[in-house]
């Protein structure tokens, strides 16, 4: 074999999983501490999960700057196009959905687990449309790689 | 766009692994170049350049 240069070797699988799981763990952790130290009536409950879940999400954010930059061009443009068309597809999704409950104003016939009060009502939906998107995200993701192989 | 990469590579006896890990891409990446099915940017192309040693233009065609 004829002489090849060497570069620097990108993590494995296992780092990756590695930072996944530690993510996750962090997420747990500020779920924890949001239920422990938020558990207060008021603006000041509301404050103090906030200021914990932002500090998770500031944390998860360095993880995904840190992944970003491992990953090759081609695996970012997979993600890229993902976001794009598979992500805007799965709001556009929770759209229709979303303006269909608004324009008939029928809330009875979302599914009970959506919540009762305002508040409850409010996190189900956008928590919809992040869940459509993401669905979209991973199916385009998926669809890209299998046009490029 | 058309490519020699699996002609170089053959011609190398290298694996899609070897050149992988020279161009700091994945073993996935190397394989949707060579199908022709993903064009690299440009600092790659230069990157490819510089491994086989020859000029971009050798390497890549317009296709």
């Amino acid at each position: 074999m004829n002489d090849l240069p060497r570069r620097r070797r990108a993590p494995g699988l296992g780092v990756f999983a590695l930072v996944m799981l530690l993510t996750a763990l962090l997420g747990g952790l500020a779920g924890f501490g949001s239920a422990f130290l938020g558990d207060q009536p008021g603006a000041v409950g509301f404050g103090i999960t906030a200021v914990i879940v932002s500090a998770a999400m500031a944390l998860g954010f360095v993880a995904c700057v840190w992944w970003w930059r491992q990953i090759d061009e081609a695996a970012r443009e997979a993600h890229k196009w993902a976001w794009w068309w598979g992500g805007s597809a799965g709001m556009a999704v929770g759209a229709v959905l979303m303006l269909t409950v608004m324009q008939t104003g029928d809330s009875g016939a979302l599914p009970a687990s959506f919540g009762s009060t305002p508040g409850e009502i409010f996190a189900s939906g956008i928590l919809s449309i992040l869940l459509f998107q993401v669905v979209g995200y991973a199916l385009a993701w998926a669809g890209w790689w299998l046009k490029h192989r | 766009m058309n490519n020699r990469l699996k002609v170089l590579r053959a011609e190398r006896d290298w694996s899609q692994a070897d050149l992988a890990h020279a161009l700091g891409v994945s073993r996935q990446t190397v394989n949707a170049l060579e199908t022709g099915r993903y064009d690299p940017s440009l600092p790659l192309a230069f990157k490819i350049a510089h491994v086989f040693g020859q000029p971009i233009e050798s390497i890549f065609a317009e296709g």
